[in-house]
């Protein structure tokens, strides 16, 4: 088993911190140097320049299409998951301890063990009723389990309430299935709320890093808008900015790409790509897009019956023998997973 | 046999059940309302949407019931030579017990129904959870302004009733009747006590308290869906309504 990873909450560990993006799209030869040299001097001219919207700044200056830096971005993580598969050695984050839970009478979660590696993206997949959905809301508290532990780092977070559970879910921003966003308010005041709420920031601080979690999902603009207003897929990006916005260590994610166009589904696949290369935050994503989700994640685990059928590399699980997986990859009515 | 008597415990243990959960809920409210962070936007917020948003219909109410009971009272005194205590009659029913019933079925019907309904549709649409995920208490963020606001909105709400309602009587004796003013306000001064109006603001006050609990609570506990919603907000206006009722013959039984 591996070492529960304690860390302090939203402080990134020295060695997670990410290559600066510029460097890295020099390294993957996207740009040139004198590009690069260029874009910076540009920023270093800005009253506030923000180095992980470099990406924005070389757009801006035509070096780069935004579709061109994304790919950059996306092959980076690509050659991330084959160094991870030949070496999947990470921190645990969140470690379930033999998880059970019953809801209305049904086993949901049978005696669950599972962790997740930390500053990776991993992927729960697995038939729908799996369990999927209330392991993630057990990882946050929103659930207690009938029996057994959820860790969060060196914290039980199943055993905590009040302050100190408000503590530790403070390490987490989850984006719900259907964004969660709160009618009465638009995207600006949406994105706002937990800062407003839970931080002692002023109201210049909170509106610069609205601005700037708006653009970082490329809702620059959209800020009046209220969430009826706003498209399916447009809705879940004021979500990942509500999310990104509070600087969390974990990001949850259900089902980010559900009911969506292919073409969304991609852009938000991008974006959660694009978010976790400038932050390399834990990325945690429930998915049914089966098989592309195996290009974007670490980690793959597969939830069946309320236990882990398999948990390792993408491309280890993409490429099991297991029969229950590959019928769940292929999609067959015929197999061990009977549903008609 | 059996099945009846299997039956009937199961109904017996889980309304003892949801009746606990209720105490509970109304428990935790009262912790978390003393303990910061103290939000008074939320709260005034609260006090418009159930106070002042409900002000048109407490007054249409009030000036109809006044109208009725003068109309009912000169009918009934009349017949006795007791026209003389019209004012009274009208004034003592709207101050103890009228102007707290109807103001609070009347805020249950407008604004406890509403309470429901947002707080079901906020939980099935999950935002009660992204409250509690982004560590802020939604009991706190959510319960507790809703239910300060109802114990500060309904005994006002009843003042503007009772002046209102007796206002209402003031038209139908006077103006149709053709009754004296001064016997008519003069009756009610004098026979209209602090306790009389005391009595009415506990009232008005205890049902504050019972609307936007009741209403909070079974909102806050919506089950899944629209139809979760839809039972969520028809039980807690039965419920609100029957029990302002047992609790006014409660109260005014042991104020009496």
């Amino acid at each position: 088993m591996t070492q529960p990873y304690i860390q302090e909450p939203n402080r990134i560990q020295e060695e997670a911190l990410p290559l600066p993006i510029g460097e890295r799209l020099l390294r993957n030869q996207c740009i040139t140097p004198q590009q690069l040299q260029e874009a910076l001097q540009r920023q270093a001219g800005e009253s506030d320049p923000k180095e992980h919207l470099i990406g924005k700044t070389l757009i801006e200056m035509g070096h780069i299409s935004h579709p061109a830096l994304l790919e950059c971005l996306f092959h980076q993580l690509t050659r991330e998951r084959v160094a991870y598969q030949l070496n999947p050695s990470a921190p645990a984050i969140i470690r379930f301890d033999n998880v059970a839970k019953t809801l209305d009478g049904r086993q949901v979660l049978d005696g669950l063990n599972l962790e997740i590696p930390a500053h990776k993206i991993t992927a729960i997949i697995g038939i729908s009723g799996g369990g999927k959905s209330v392991t993630l809301k057990h990882m946050v508290g929103l659930m207690r389990p009938d029996r057994g532990d959820v860790w969060v780092g060196d914290q039980p977070i199943s055993r905590l309430s009040g302050q100190k559970l408000n503590a530790v879910r403070r390490r987490f921003s989850l984006l719900f299935q259907e964004g969660a966003l709160f009618d009465s308010l638009n995207v600006t005041d949406n994105v706002a709320f937990p800062l407003r709420e839970t931080t002692a920031l002023t109201e210049v601080e909170i509106r610069h890093r609205v601005e700037t979690a708006l653009q970082e999902v490329n809702l620059a603009g959209m800020g009046h808008k209220f969430p009826d207003e706003l498209s399916g897929g447009m809705k879940k990006r004021a979500a990942l900015a509500r999310a990104l916005v509070t600087q969390p260590e974990i990001i949850l994610l259900d089902e980010p790409t559900a009911g969506l166009d292919p073409i969304i589904e991609n852009a938000i696949h991008y974006l959660i790509c694009d978010t976790y290369m400038r932050t390399r935050y834990t990325i945690v994503c429930i998915s049914h897009a089966v098989p592309a989700i195996f290009d974007w994640c670490h980690h793959v685990v597969v939830l069946h019956r309320g236990r882990v059928l398999a948990s390792g590399p993408s491309l280890d699980i993409r490429n099991s023998t297991d029969p229950t997986i590959k019928q769940f990859i292929s999609g067959d009515l015929d197999g061990p997973i009977q549903v008609i | 046999m059996l099945t009846l008597i299997q039956t009937l415990g199961r109904y017996t243990i889980e309304f003892i059940a949801e009746t606990g959960r209720m105490f509970l809920f109304v428990l935790s409210t009262a912790a978390l309302a003393v303990r910061p962070p103290y939000r008074f936007n939320n709260l005034f917020k609260q006090v418009h949407f159930i106070g002042v948003r409900s002000l048109f219909v407490i007054v249409l109410t009030a000036i109809f019931a006044g109208m009725v009971l003068a109309l009912q009272g000169y009918y009934t005194l009349t017949r006795f030579g007791a026209e003389g205590m019209l004012g009274p009659a009208v004034a003592l029913s709207i101050i103890r017990e009228l102007g707290p019933v109807l103001t609070g079925l009347m805020v249950t019907g407008r604004a406890g129904s509403a309470l429901a309904a947002e707080l079901g549709i906020m939980r099935i649409r999950e935002q009660v959870d992204a409250l509690e995920v982004m560590g802020i208490s939604s009991v706190q963020f959510l319960v507790v302004p809703r239910i300060l606001a109802g114990l500060l909105s309904l005994p006002i709400l009843t003042v503007i009733f009772d002046v209102i309602g007796i206002f209402g009587g003031y038209l139908i004796a006077v103006q149709l009747l053709e009754m004296s003013s001064g016997t008519y306000f003069s009756g009610i001064e004098s026979a209209v006590v602090m306790r009389d109006i005391s009595t009415g603001l506990i009232k008005a006050f205890c049902f504050g308290l019972i609307v936007t609990w009741i209403c909070t609570y079974k909102g806050y506990y919506a089950k899944r869906g629209a139809e979760g919603v839809s039972q969520a907000t028809t039980s807690a206006v039965v419920l609100s309504s029957v029990l302002i009722l047992v609790c006014d013959y409660f109260i005014t039984s042991v104020l009496l």
